[in-house]
């Protein structure tokens, strides 16, 4: 899996030019499918889904990652020079494409756990109607399980910068595996 | 070499993988609350009656492009015209200006510090400063350019001859050593007329029990951190505030709760009485003009509480605030608190949206729009939200616009009231 990525990566670096300021859009679209997948839907470990997420969410957090605020080390040179109108082409882009779940299949006893918890959250109130997402929220529904449960620690955690505070808040003194319960219930949706 | 660079990064990240796991002091799991948001949290938001789908509004990361800005929209009283001072930095919001003229502007999530430097009458928008996390606290003195983010409090000295290149900061993060909680903790600081930094301390949280004695406040330091006094005590999110021009009292904006109903309790204006420091607000167990809180509950909950100086409109979000000491308004407005209004999210009928002026009798005020037309009640939508507002030296005053990305300037003339 690691290895496919790598060659794709490669690939889409060797096609580009010397710079990886000015790149073409299409450029730009091929090193993001080298890990987020083809058709916006990851299948690697920890590489979230794209497709289906709200445009107005995949502007925001290119924004944030091209501005350093939200720290990911994989990202930090992919984002570099990257402008304006192609964060919104981009982000238009992988809005219109149809989300798949990838990854590890969801473990019911941890999906029926999690819908408990997630309504008890009210995550719907931020996320959606079926955690579809709109606008800045993004959807979390068929996100890969692995993503979801590491970001969601992240956010407990105060280590996800780069997004509103109310996350951190809505999930403060939540264990592990009420995390993992609440992923495990999104991805599944 | 940059290929090799690049996979170099890419492989690192990629055998990284997000699921790290965390060596970081986590929260004990305790068993989610059946009522509660979150275990800290007592929020209970399907007894508010509240449309559960209410939400915090996106802030554009992207400014609006000039002819977009929504400059028409906005009403004033008569005299008054409004004009755009400054646009393309989305997201910024508070204001502060240098002995040089250059206006400092701090933002949230975008994690930008501006620097707006005018000449011939026009103004340049530099990013002074990224990546941060949320740098809302701005505070100037003696040259020096005080930012507060979130847990990381940074001093630039002679920060206007270095706008180029503002270079390392003296790093004020362990002397002022505030909490590491992230919400409701954006900073808002200003000097007040003691010389002393003051500083807000949010809950973090809507509504929930914690320790008092270190959330909640307003604190006053010595510029370099030593020294730290509270103020202000059971202070939910205070985001603005500044000192009577004459009596030289704290006034202060408050947020009130959410998830208590679309009418409260409102937001709050509050006057610091003189010789009271560390009075009580009240939060978490008393609202407004004294409404005991729905959720926490304890014997006479408003007992030794300081009341409200006004009641500043139910979800208004007023943020930032400053008094009137030009010489360009009518002496009318002389001594008077300007105030945004940032506008509701967690109302179904959207509030605020606007400036107020508040009217100062003693230890009371009065409410009454000022700016107003960003907001469409028909269609329950709006066109802008003001975050800070800033009093220039020719006695015009500036209006930012958190969701423009850009500011507006507010300027009377006799001729235009059509007195001549």
């Amino acid at each position: 899996m690691r290895l496919n990525c790598l060659v794709l990566w490669l690939m889409a670096c060797i096609l580009c030019t010397p710079s990886v300021h000015a790149q073409s859009l299409d450029n730009r679209l091929a090193q993001c499918a080298a890990c987020h997948g083809e058709a916006g839907n990851s299948a690697l470990e920890g590489i979230p889904s794209l497709a289906g997420q709200p445009d107005f969410f995949i502007l925001n957090q290119l924004v944030l990652l091209r501005e350093g605020v939200r720290k990911v080390d994989a990202m930090s040179e992919v984002v570099k020079g990257l402008e304006d109108a192609q964060i919104i082409a981009i982000a238009a882009h992988y809005a219109g494409l149809p989300p798949a779940l990838t990854g590890e299949a969801p473990d019911p006893a941890k999906v029926a756990r999690g819908s408990k918890l997630a309504a008890m959250k009210r995550c719907e109130s931020c996320h959606g109607t079926n955690l579809l997402g709109d606008q800045q929220v993004p959807r979390i529904a068929k996100q890969r399980v692995d993503y979801l449960s590491a970001a969601l620690k992240a956010y407990r955690d105060n280590m996800r910068t780069g997004a509103d505070t109310s996350m951190s808040a809505m999930i403060f003194g939540l264990s592990d595996a009420e995390l993992d319960d609440l992923a495990h219930y999104a991805a599944s949706r | 070499m940059r290929h090799h660079f690049l996979t170099a990064t890419f492989c690192a990240a990629l055998l990284a993988a997000m699921p790290a796991t965390m060596s970081f002091a986590q929260a004990p799991a305790a068993p989610a609350s059946p009522t509660g948001l979150s275990p800290l949290d007592k929020t209970n938001p399907s007894k508010s009656g509240q449309d559960s789908n209410l939400r915090g509004h996106p802030v554009p990361p992207i400014a609006a492009s000039v002819d977009k800005l929504p400059i028409d929209k906005i009403k004033l009283p008569p005299g008054f015209k409004a004009e755009v001072w400054s646009s393309g930095h989305p997201g910024a919001r508070t204001m502060v200006q240098g002995d040089k003229g250059t206006m400092f502007m701090g933002s949230r999530v975008i994690g930008r510090v501006y620097a707006i430097t005018e000449k011939d009458n026009k103004r340049e928008v530099k990013i002074l400063l990224q990546g941060l996390t949320q740098p809302n606290g701005l505070a100037f003195k003696d040259g020096s350019l005080y930012v507060f983010a979130i847990n990381k409090v940074y001093r630039y000295d002679n920060i206007e001859d270095k706008l180029d290149n503002p270079g390392t900061p003296v790093e004020l993060t362990s002397a002022y050593n505030l909490p590491p909680e992230i919400h409701h903790n954006w900073k808002y600081v200003a000097f007040g007329p003691d010389g002393k930094m003051y500083v807000q301390v949010g809950a973090n949280c809507n509504i929930c029990e914690l320790n008092l004695g270190i959330y909640a406040q307003i604190r006053r330091y010595n510029p370099d951190g030593t020294d730290m006094e509270i103020v202000a005590r059971g202070v939910r999110n205070t985001v603005g505030f500044d000192w009577h021009p004459v009596t030289k009292e704290l006034w202060f904006t408050d947020n009130g709760r959410d998830w208590a109903g679309n009418e409260g309790p409102e937001d709050e204006l509050n006057r610091l009485p003189k010789g009271m420091e560390g009075a009580n607000f009240g939060f978490p167990y008393c609202h407004a003009m004294g409404i005991a809180d729905p959720d926490i509950k304890r014997p006479n909950p408003c007992a030794g509480v300081v009341m409200p100086a006004a009641l500043n409109g139910p979800h208004s979000a007023g943020l930032g605030i400053k008094f009137y000491t030009g010489q360009m308004f009518p002496k009318s407005y002389q001594n008077v608190a300007f105030i945004a209004r940032h506008g509701s999210w967690n109302r179904e009928k959207k509030f605020g949206y606007d400036v107020v002026v508040a009217r100062i009798n003693g230890g009371k005020a009065t409410i009454e729009p000022f700016m107003t037309g960003l907001l469409d009640e028909k269609t329950n939508s709006f066109y802008g939200r003001p975050a800070y507002v800033f009093q220039m030296k020719d006695g015009s005053l500036l209006v930012s616009d958190e969701t423009s990305g850009a500011t507006y300037r507010i300027t009377y003339s006799l001729r235009s009231a059509g007195v001549n």
